[in-house]
């Protein structure tokens, strides 16, 4: 202990040297973002636009380059880069200071390395980008809430459908993985920090550069094409449409970085003794959803590439008039979308058998066959895609097959049913927090579960595509399963981030707004959606007047479980119940390590002999 | 000067701070690389997805030519526009495939660049002589270059057509056009990293950051060099051997 007020000092006497890379943070990089996007505006105007409208798809798109160009420049994303061009790589004293040492609270305003920061960094951007989806529902639902109701404009409910979708998509990819792939990840496999620290960094501050496109694109215009983007009618769009193609350019940017680095850690930082048959189930999670991520944005980018040529460049992918097809983007689109919901799934899986196991004080049940499960399901889901194409007459032939493939996908599933509930069988099942959500989880996955075997039925599809009932199933899988194994996931760390509690009283009360909200708001829908109510549909016909009163009392009453929730955060952080180091009594290493953990988690790098769910010790509850 | 030495011996002692073995890093490194290219491959499975589909569906037969569409090539439009006879009457274009030798020849290119390095890395590795790898390395970075010059070229090339229309004339691009236009872009930015990553190598063995001991990071690139030059030729394949419907 006191060797460390040593270093510190030593440290603090050097640092002064730094120079004006140290001085760098979000506000310079907003700063650079800025002037870096008027820049190569003025640019584009100059060289290739000189049409009289002052913002074309060739200018705008160019603001969006530079953008990110300025931002990575202000924030110091290109100074490790740079420094390896030339050949002055960093010292130790500097890779701490990155790493936010003595940095104190500036290092989470910063381009930090620490694992620990990038984690609550993330925790941060999933509220911000929930937050900002949720706002949104919460419009489209009042303007639903009666048949001929105009809360807002047609277009701009267009728009707000779409950006609705994007929004809780990507926070939902980060919500899990983001957060705690990067906090507690590392420490569980007995690593100092991620594999690479700065690409860790660049990973949580690509997101915020995209974040801040995708939340733009409003002011621009809008995206009135629905959260799918099918072409040809994003050809249609306005500028917004730039905005949103490079949002999502730069965000499989940061989700391909972050989940190399998921990867490279776990599979070459474990240490000594942590064998693959010893790894906690949250970290096969984790990294399965890393590969399956990896396998599936490239599809993503090359899609918004694409959709960026055919607006800037006069190419013709998905013009049919020129020789192209939507088709083509829709291919693309699924070839991603699907795989994209286990990126999301997994992880929640992953942290809801590790809680269920801590919390029932027993091993997670058949552990091989879980990992298994997990693996299947990410091989199946790269063979599934066209399920989302079945009305649309692309390839009917392979309706069958593809109908196959899907069905399929319920024998994984049923697995994680399987493992969940065998783990907390007879187990003595610790009723905190964390339990609650799981419960929730179940729950509600068996619904989204459920109706997504109805709907991989051909005749089935065709009926109930485009309506309600598809929108209410994929809400119990995102908003009911999902959302439960992140605020699962959150009231089980928390403890570890913070060193308090989540406050139990609020959790509770939360959960019980936002468990009987889900249950509201997607039951009422599944009935629209059974009466023929199309989706994305701005007014409808008074046969569905009465679900969707319900559907709209029920998602005021999921918000009010948020705004539950957000509060219990806020004030748990600073005033929470002290909680100690391992309040949950776990065996893994993340609860091995004092809170808060220090830089570089261990001073020593621990031995494994044994896997992390061996409860033989009784405890008090 | 004491408090440093008690610092370091004590560190040492508990294990503390990153001092990993170099091959440790190299390796996890190595790996990491690995991964990007295991991305880098989706890509390009998707590239290829792209490119086989749309000629595959041939969109009205507008593969390579915008048969029946009131159309003009574009040097044929601008003579007209010069001349005071006006626009002549329009016509079915056909766009021919792109120079087969060029394509070839941006794809050789590469493939000697990633020769260059490969070669730079075993004399580095075998010889220890920093200072010529550094020159060699240099040499592979202006080859590549040349590879970017030569994409430019191309993408200056490629055929489009001047579609004027009742109410608009707008430039044009088939479906090989397009699809060309997209391959020569994703390889181009290829090229352009390796660029920065073999001008980085002779910068870094020139100043000691690289050199017959530490020659691990030249491995590193060498692996993503060589598979750009790999993925650079069957791409080459593909779109000069399966071009016409
Ligand atoms: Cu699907």
């Amino acid at each position: 202990m006191s060797t460390s007020t040593i270093e510190k000092t030593v440290h603090k006497g050097n640092a002064s040297g730094g120079g004006l890379a140290r001085r760098q943070n979000f506000l310079t990089g907003l700063v650079g973002g800025i002037i870096f996007a008027w820049l190569f505006w003025w640019i584009a105007r100059l060289v290739g636009d000189q049409s009289s409208r002052s913002f074309s798809d060739l200018t705008a798109t160019s603001v969006t380059l530079g953008w990110l160009f300025g931002f990575w420049l202000g924030i110091g994303a290109l100074n490790g880069p740079f420094r390896w061009l030339i050949g002055r790589d960093q010292t130790r004293e500097d890779q701490l200071y990155y790493a936010g040492e003595n940095l104190g609270v500036s290092r989470y305003w910063k381009f930090t390395t620490d694992h620990k920061v990038v984690g609550v960094q993330y925790i941060v951007m999933t509220m911000v980008l929930l937050g900002a989806g949720g706002i949104l529902a919460m419009a489209i639902r009042t303007n639903l809430i009666t048949p001929g109701n105009h809360f807002v404009n047609q277009q701009v409910y267009n728009s707000f459908i779409s950006m609705h979708g994007m929004l809780m998509i990507l926070g939902m990819i980060v919500a899990v993985a983001g957060p705690w792939a990067n906090f507690v990840v590392p420490i569980m496999v007995g690593a100092r920090d991620m594999a690479f620290p700065r690409l860790n960094a660049l990973s949580l501050w690509t997101l915020v550069a995209a974040a801040a496109l995708l939340l733009t694109t409003l002011a621009v215009g809008g995206l009135p094409v629905g959260w799918v983007i099918l072409a040809p009618i994003t050809n249609q769009a306005g500028v917004g449409m730039d905005f949103f193609a490079m949002a999502i350019v730069v965000f499989t940017v940061s989700t391909t970085v972050a989940g190399v680095n998921t990867l490279a850690t776990v599979v070459k930082m474990r240490t000594k003794g942590m064998t693959f048959t010893r790894l906690p189930i949250f970290v096969w999670g984790s990294i399965i959803a890393a590969a399956l991520g990896l396998y599936a944005f490239p599809y993503f980018l090359l899609a918004e590439v694409l959709q960026l040529m055919d607006r800037n460049f006069q190419t013709s992918f998905y013009v049919a008039s020129g020789g192209g097809t939507g088709w083509l983007q829709a291919n693309l689109f699924w070839m991603m979308g699907h795989p994209e919901v286990y990126v999301i799934l997994l992880p929640a899986v992953g942290a809801i058998f590790e809680i269920a196991a801590v919390m029932s004080r027993k091993p997670v049940f058949s552990y091989k066959t879980a990992v298994g499960g997990m693996v299947a399901l990410a091989g199946l889901s790269i063979l599934v895609w066209a399920h989302h194409m079945f009305t649309t007459g692309w390839a009917p032939t392979l309706g069958g097959p593809f109908m196959l493939t899907t069905e399929l996908i319920s024998i994984p599933t049923g697995i994680f049913f399987l493992v969940l509930i065998a783990t907390m069988w007879r187990g003595n099942v610790w009723f905190r927090l964390p339990t609650l959500w799981v419960y929730g989880f179940i729950f509600d996955f068996v619904i989204g579960g459920v109706t997504g075997i109805y709907l991989s039925d051909i005749p089935i599809d065709n009926q109930f595509h485009g309506t309600m009932f598809v929108t209410a199933h994929f809400h119990y899988v995102f908003a009911g399963s999902v959302l439960f194994g992140a605020v699962a996931a959150l009231a089980f760390w928390y403890p570890k981030v913070t060193g308090r509690f989540l406050n139990e009283t609020m959790g509770r009360i939360s959960f019980g707004l936002t468990f009987i909200g889900i249950q509201v708001t997607f039951i009422s829908m599944f009935l629209s959606g059974l009466k023929g109510m199309p989706r994305r549909y701005s007014s409808y016909s008074m046969l569905f007047e009465h679900t969707n009163f319900i559907t709209t009392i029920g998602g005021y009453t999921i918000m009010a479980g948020m705004l539950v929730l957000l509060a219990a955060v806020i004030t748990s952080w600073k005033h929470g119940e002290a909680s100690g180091p391992n309040p949950w009594h776990a065996n893994s290493l993340e609860w091995m390590v004092p809170t808060p953990v220090p830089l570089e988690n261990f001073d020593v790098l621990p031995v494994i002999t044994e896997d992390p769910y061996n409860f033989a010790e009784k405890v008090d509850h | 000067m004491s408090l440093d030495d008690t610092i370091s011996t004590h560190s040492e002692g508990h294990d503390h701070g990153h001092h990993e073995a170099p091959e440790v890093v190299d390796s996890r490194e190595r790996f990491g690389v690995w991964l990007f290219i295991a991305g880098d491959m989706v890509t390009l499975g998707a590239i290829w997805f792209t490119y086989l589909y749309m000629r595959g569906t041939n969109t009205d037969g507008h593969w390579m030519s915008m048969l029946g569409y009131q159309g003009h090539s574009y040097a044929w439009y601008e003579n007209a526009l010069n001349s005071s006879a006006g626009l002549p009457a329009a016509t079915t274009i056909h766009v021919g495939p792109m120079s087969a030798g060029l394509i070839w020849l941006v794809a050789l290119v590469v493939a000697v660049s990633a020769g260059i390095i490969w070669w730079a890395e075993k004399l580095l590795r075998e010889s220890k002589n920093a200072k010529a790898f550094s020159n060699i390395a240099l040499l592979g970075t202006v080859v590549v270059l040349l590879a970017v010059i030569l994409s430019i070229v191309q993408l200056r090339h490629i055929p489009s057509i001047f579609v004027a229309n009742n109410d608009s004339q707008v430039m044009a691009y088939t479906g090989y056009s397009s699809a060309m236009m997209m391959i020569i872009g994703v390889s181009m930015v290829h090229f352009i990293i390796l660029a920065f990553l073999g001008l980085g190598l002779a910068i870094r063995s020139a100043r000691g950051a690289i050199t017959g001991e530490k020659w691990f990071q030249a491995r590193l690139v060498r692996i993503f060099w060589v598979w750009v030059a790999i993925s650079t030729l069957v791409t080459t394949l593909l779109t000069v051997m399966v071009n016409k419907l």
